[in-house]
């Protein structure tokens, strides 16, 4: 037996979820200068930055216009309703933090002039088909960040007479 | 501008292996100066480590120093890791390739490296998440898998493509893989077993898919009027394409047709002086069935639409128009990120040497081109390689 001391040290049995390996952003204004996407969507607007000089509609939202780098950016409002674009289901191998949310159907959704990517609720992956109109919904996480994702509007899969 | 060859290769065996980041740099760097007469590592100038996410995958960082230290390199001119998501490998060939021309470097090494096993393989998945724009498009889950699920869903909408048609890449490549002694995957699949595997994101099946794979690859630079005092063998490298268009999901140029990789197939094409009947090999990007029938078309080898009827056809296998992964492609070798392209642009090397299976040479080979894209495949690159200097 070797005479070198062997000692068992302690250790946090599990590590939290540190906000820089979370997926949601930050959006406090003391970390981002577009704070303002996340108070218009607790107020129920999903809105991106639009350039006053050219024009350019821009996504995700900035602080300097990609096109033009002009800074004067205004918000518009994307509107409550889009159009399936295309979609799939999570079903193997998701992140940290939608583990326990599998099975899970996200998708690319039309939207005031964008194709932007979001969870789709209320729908299994056999419900949906292409074109199929989507609403706009709010979530807020625990720590009250907020996020937008879209639900499936019911009323169209009611049969037609 | 010197014009530059590759005069050796080297390859950890690509896999679920039993080696940390650190132990399969150092097996391809090991086999990479054994592949090459009259060069020692105290010989090279410049060093480029592609490494995809070293930052999540090995919790590394500034890791060109600590890989030239375990390989023996002692670099003296250019020294910096690459990275370009899945396309790093292929990014250090580009850097050291530069160097080499302009007399910045007069050896220099490209070497990639990932270790793609970790105990919690949801860990690695939140890792591949961040290569979309996380806070935009990796919050909503789309990583590798869904992103090419959604563009499958659009080029079946658009162009009528089977899940068949699909699942015949996979049996080609699985074929080729299980002749390719370094290869992840060495087992046949048929086209039923692949439309039974557990579906991960539909319309993606398991075996649509690539799988995570551990590994590394390197290759050597030199002039080509020095080529000839290594190896009697060296591969030149005579045309470039790279062009990248957006990268958030909203600014993609389309997700069924891939203008970007059309732009880059046309320079490679324009810069090595070639057209797309003189490719005999083409080792491309086939980390989802989906993604090589759409390369059939990015790179002019069919029509755009058509890349379902152009495999059916049986027009990209070995004696076919043109052999297309060879080596069994991502699919069958893994995916190591930072080391694909070297995987594959060695291959290439290796198919010229004559100094593969007989089962998955391709005769009389000149020229051979290795496609690699990133992220949604906003991003392609094509190297030309030819046996002769042109």
């Amino acid at each position: 037996m070797s005479m070198v001391k062997f000692e068992k040290i302690k250790r946090p049995e599990k590590i939290g979820l540190p906000f820089m390996l979370d997926f949601y952003p930050l959006q406090d204004e003391k970390y981002t200068r577009t704070s303002q996407f996340f108070k218009n969507l607790k107020e129920g607007h999903l809105t991106t930055t639009k350039c006053k000089k050219c024009g350019e509609l821009l996504w995700p939202p900035r602080v300097i216009c990609s096109n033009c780098h002009s800074e004067k950016l205004e918000w518009f409002d994307l509107g409550t309703e889009g159009e399936l674009y295309a979609f799939t289901e999570i079903r193997l191998g998701a992140p940290i933090g939608f583990v326990e949310d599998v099975p899970f159907c996200i998708g690319i959704v039309r939207i005031g002039g964008l194709l932007i990517s979001a969870r789709i609720d209320g729908a299994k992956y056999e419900d949906l088909k292409i074109g199929d109109k989507v609403n706009l919904k709010i979530v807020e996480l625990p720590d009250s960040r907020v996020f937008y994702r879209f639900s499936r509007n019911k009323e169209q899969k009611l049969p037609i007479p | 501008m010197r014009q530059v060859a590759i005069v050796a290769g080297g390859e950890a065996k690509a896999g679920r292996r039993a080696a940390s980041w650190r132990d399969l740099v150092q097996e391809a760097g090991k086999a990479l100066f054994e592949d090459v007469d009259n060069l020692s590592p105290k010989d090279v100038d410049s060093i480029f480590v592609g490494a995809a996410q070293p930052e999540r995958f090995a919790f590394l960082s500034y890791v060109a120093p600590l890989v030239a230290e375990h390989i023996g390199v002692t670099p003296r001119k250019v020294i910096a890791r690459t990275e370009l998501a899945c396309v790093s490998g292929q990014a250090a060939i580009r850097y050291a390739w530069n160097c080499v021309a302009t007399g910045m470097s007069d050896i220099a090494v490209a070497i990639g490296v990932e270790k793609m096993y970790q105990p919690d393989m949801a860990e690695a998945q939140t890792t591949m998440t961040c290569v979309l724009d996380r806070e935009w498009d990796g919050v909503n889950c789309f990583s590798a898998p869904p992103i090419f699920a959604v563009t499958a869903q659009r080029h079946m909408y658009e162009f009528g493509t089977t899940k068949e048609q699909m699942a015949l890449v996979s049996v080609k490549n699985h074929h080729y893989s299980s002749l390719n002694p370094i290869a992840h995957l060495q087992k046949e699949v048929t086209v039923e077993a692949v439309l039974k595997s557990p579906m991960v994101a539909p319309p993606l099946n398991l075996f649509d898919c690539c799988p995570m794979t551990d590994g590394s690859a390197g290759v050597i630079l030199v002039p080509a009027e020095e080529a000839k005092k290594y190896t009697d063998t060296p591969m030149y490298l005579i045309g470039s394409g790279q062009y990248a268009v957006g990268n958030v999901i909203n600014n993609l140029a389309n997700l069924a047709e891939w203008a970007p990789l059309k732009l880059a197939a046309k320079e490679a094409y324009r810069t090595a002086k070639i057209t797309k009947d003189d490719v005999d090999i083409a080792e491309v990007h086939d980390c989802f069935t989906i993604s090589e029938i759409m390369e059939y078309e990015g790179l002019g080898f069919c029509e755009t639409g058509k890349g379902g009827k152009f495999i059916e056809d049986g027009k990209p296998y070995i004696g076919g128009k043109v052999a297309v992964n060879p080596s069994g492609g991502i699919m069958g070798c893994g995916h190591p990120l930072g080391a694909t392209s070297i995987y594959h642009t060695f291959e290439i090397l290796k198919q010229f040497r004559g100094d593969v299976d007989m089962g998955r040479y391709v005769k009389g080979a000149e020229i051979g081109i290795q496609h690699s894209l990133s992220g949604a495949a906003n991003q392609h690159s094509i190297l030309v390689c030819s046996r002769e200097l042109r």
